[in-house]
């Protein structure tokens, strides 16, 4: 959850991604309202049209029906009144009275009448009457095209939806207008204006109804999604805490079983999941338990009796001058092979460790240079011997860095050991560099190489990459199986370019932190003179080992 | 004269390996091979130097060094059979000024001791400050103020190097080398562990040290530095 120290307009956007992303409930309820008020709209919005449409269009009918009735009995009057009369003009005003009380009379329309009788304009007659209209009459209702079409409509009526001022405001209207033959006054135009706001209220009213009951509808949908969704994703939830709990250690913990439908289902086999679990990590640990002791078990009582045989050796060895010639190889052979042993002992022990997660990184702040040079130095002599000179070629790595500094001089040691062995007395160069995140330390031979299917192995236990080729430093074939694993306790890794006749190049890059991920390369596999000679295969079909040698996470 | 050893291990073969290797160095071993006699046997003998076996019957080899060192600070080097790191530390703590990892090479073994019976070089001052510790080099003694700190020779020899050069930080391989007479193999927890016992015994706050202070990334010197 976002802290709620700030609740400012700007931060709520992203609590609402936040929410939107931690809740699968809220995400759900949330979709579903949205869909559903959408489709609650558009169903309300249709319904209003039709609705609407239907009411105007029975108004109108009612309205053409009313205004046909009217023209009717106004003509009736002034048709009736002449045929038996004179017409004066008082007498026609009279009618004019008398026609317009009896339209008025005939409306039964809601909401009111209004009527106006004029005369057509551009007439030569006898009598006139005067325009009258009744009070109230919008004048602005009849436009000059109205009263144009009217005049020229010849006893059909013409309709005209307007706008009514009203002190409410703007009503919707019909203006009806149509002619009447008036003896001796030649064609006036009767204009009829209806109030159709009573129908508008009506659809007002419909229209609130809809959208409050929608509203209605899709709250109630919201909370049943709300509900629906709890009674599923309380017991996912459950399951994802109890799982979680689990991956951190609490093996004992487990989902609370009841019913027999698909959740209880669920639950019940995540419960035997993690019995089988807790069953194997339990079993584990105690033979991982097991497996220590033996390995610290045989580490005592191994070295104590090698101890005194090393010891005796070492001892005959130094005295060796004064035996004849037999016992003095003897004694030799002894001890080259007490040493050997020595060595292959302390490489077992060391890998059966690690098999046995027996093993704990001491970091420590080490300078990468000093500690690369230390082991150049160490080994100086050996190389001196092989006719190898040793470089190191330091661009970065001064700084101090979190490394277990026992482990890494052991991997630079081993690393540099065959560098000399297999470098056929040629240049050896060790580089340092590091940047943010790693460190990397590569070590460069120009010797015999290693034929690519001797690469893909070259990390295997016991392998050896030539096993006629004389030893001089007597490895025990386990030292980069053991500088491997000590990369990948570090979180590190090692990995390695070789072509027959051009050298080998092994780079060990290790995070600057403890714990760290060392996910970028300081130093390239390939060196730089990887291209440089065109009789070595093509690139891609071999070359440097691809990230085979990937560090563990610890 | 002969510099007695007293050889703490339960193994015989291995004690009378032992030594054969001492007594043709010119030392004069002397053995107990019960880790709940081994301070009866020191007292009775009275050595120049112990080895001590970590792995012991009766009694424990870190406890016999505890033990050891409440009333003695004849140097004693530890014989781990594991690589095992945490054992190492513990017996470091528990006042061990070095130890040899099984098998070990007798000459190896017979370096070790020599390194720890050689007398401290030839003092270039007679008495020197760092704070309020005062050093009587030509008398082997250290008073802080009045009281008098009681410091093994391998205190004595680490407070020494340091303080003789007050100017200078030394880093941890610099130490190994002037007071462990180690050339290459750096196990930087010797100095680490001595100069935390050191710290305990000459500094009033040893969380807050002021006479052996550390020189981050590098090291460690006398005094504030500046």
């Amino acid at each position: 959850m976002v802290a709620a120290r700030s609740p400012s307009w700007r931060t709520w956007p992203a609590r609402v991604v936040d929410v939107w992303r931690s809740s699968l409930t809220f995400r759900t309820v949330a979709l579903t309202v949205v869909l559903s008020g959408v489709a609650v709209s558009v169903i309300g919005t249709s319904i209003v049209a039709v609705i609407g449409a239907n009411l105007y269009d029975q108004r109108r009918g009612q309205v053409e029906a009313e205004s046909q009735r009217a023209t009717l009995l106004a003509q009736n009057i002034f048709d009736s009144a002449t045929a038996t009369e004179g017409s004066d003009q008082a007498e026609l005003e009279a009618l004019q009275n008398e026609a317009q009380g009896a339209v008025l009379g005939s409306t039964t329309s809601p909401g009111g009448t209004s009527i106006a009788i004029l005369r057509t304009p551009g007439q030569q007659t006898a009598q006139t009457i005067q325009n009258v209209a009744s009070a109230g009459f919008p004048d602005r209702a009849v436009t000059e095209q109205m009263r144009e079409a009217v005049a020229a409509s010849q006893g059909t009526l013409s309709l005209q939806p307007v706008s009514l001022a009203t002190a409410s405001g703007d009503e919707p209207g019909l203006v009806v207008g149509s002619t009447l033959q008036v003896p001796t006054a030649g064609q006036y135009e009767l204009y009829l204006v209806y109030d159709l706001s009573d129908a508008e209220q009506t659809l007002a009213f419909v229209q609130q109804t809809l959208w409050v009951g929608s509203l209605a509808l899709v709250v109630l949908i919201g909370a049943v999604t709300y509900v629906v969704v709890r009674l599923v994703v309380g017991p996912v939830r459950v399951a994802a805490e109890t799982s979680q709990k689990i991956a951190a250690g609490h093996l004992e913990e487990r989902i609370p079983e009841g019913g027999r439908d698909v959740v209880a289902t669920l639950g019940r086999s995540f419960n035997e999941m993690a019995d089988g679990m807790q069953r194997q990590i339990t079993q584990l640990a105690e033979l991982s338990r097991v497996q220590q002791r033996f390995v610290s078990d045989v580490s005592h009582e191994l070295r104590t009796p090698l101890t005194t045989i090393r010891l005796a050796s070492d001892v005959l060895y130094d005295r060796r001058g004064e035996f004849d010639a037999a016992t003095g190889r003897t004694t030799e052979l002894l001890h080259a092979q007490v040493e050997r042993f020595e060595l292959l002992l302390g490489d077992l022990l060391e890998i059966s460790r690690f098999d046995a997660g027996a093993v704990e990184l001491e970091v420590e702040p080490v300078a990468v240079v000093h500690l690369a040079s230390g082991v150049v130095d160490e080994l100086a002599p050996l190389a001196a011997g092989a006719g190898s000179t040793v470089t190191v070629v330091a661009p970065g790595g001064w700084s101090d860095a979190e490394v277990d500094p026992r482990r890494l001089r052991r991997i630079l040691r081993n690393l540099l050991g065959n560098a000399i062995e297999h470098g056929e007395g040629r240049p050896i160069v060790v580089e340092v560099d590091s940047d943010a995140d790693a460190l990397a330390v590569a070590v460069r031979d120009h010797g015999v190489g290693l034929a690519p299917e001797a690469l893909e192995r070259v990390f295997d236990r016991f392998w050896r990459a030539d096993p006629s080729r004389r030893r001089t430093i007597g490895g025990t074939g386990l030292g980069l199986s053991i500088s491997q694993e000590d990369a990948a306790l570090h979180g590190g890794r090692i990995e390695v370019w070789s072509r027959p006749g051009r050298g080998t190049r092994f780079v060990v890059t290790l995070p600057r932190v403890a714990g760290g991920a060392a996910s970028s390369a300081p130093l390239p596999v390939e060196p730089d003179d990887a291209r440089d000679d065109g009789v070595v295969p093509p690139l891609g079909e071999w070359g440097a080992v691809p990230p085979s040698v990937e560090g563990r996470t610890p | 004269m002969t510099p007695r050893i007293l050889v703490v291990d339960d193994d015989p073969a291995l004690a009378e390996m032992i030594g054969i290797v001492l007594r043709g160095d010119g030392f004069e071993p002397s053995f107990c091979g019960d880790g709940s006699e081994a301070l009866e046997a020191f007292r009775a003998v009275g050595p120049d130097l112990v080895l001590l076996d970590l792995m012991l019957p009766g009694l424990d080899g870190i406890e016999v060094c505890r033990l050891l060192r409440a009333e003695s600070g004849v140097p004693v080097i530890m014989l781990t059979a594991k690589g095992d790191t945490a054992d190492v530390v513990r017996g470091l703590e528990s006042g061990a000024d070095d130890y040899v990892v099984k098998p070990f090479d007798p000459k190896e073994l017979v370096a070790r001791v020599r390194t720890r019976l050689r007398p401290a070089p030839e003092p270039t001052a007679e008495v020197l400050t760092v704070g309020d510790v005062r050093i009587d080099v030509a008398a082997h003694e250290v008073r802080r103020g009045d009281a008098v700190v009681p410091l093994t020779p391998l205190e004595f020899q680490l407070l020494h190097a340091l303080a003789a050069k007050p100017q200078q930080v030394f880093s941890r391989e610099m130490l190994l080398e002037q007071v462990w007479g180690y050339h290459y193999k750096a196990d930087t927890r010797l100095v680490n562990v001595h100069v935390q016992r050191l710290r305990a015994k000459i500094e009033h706050d040893p969380d807050h040290p002021r006479v052996v202070t550390t020189v981050r990334g590098v090291g460690y010197r006398a005094g504030q530095g500046g």
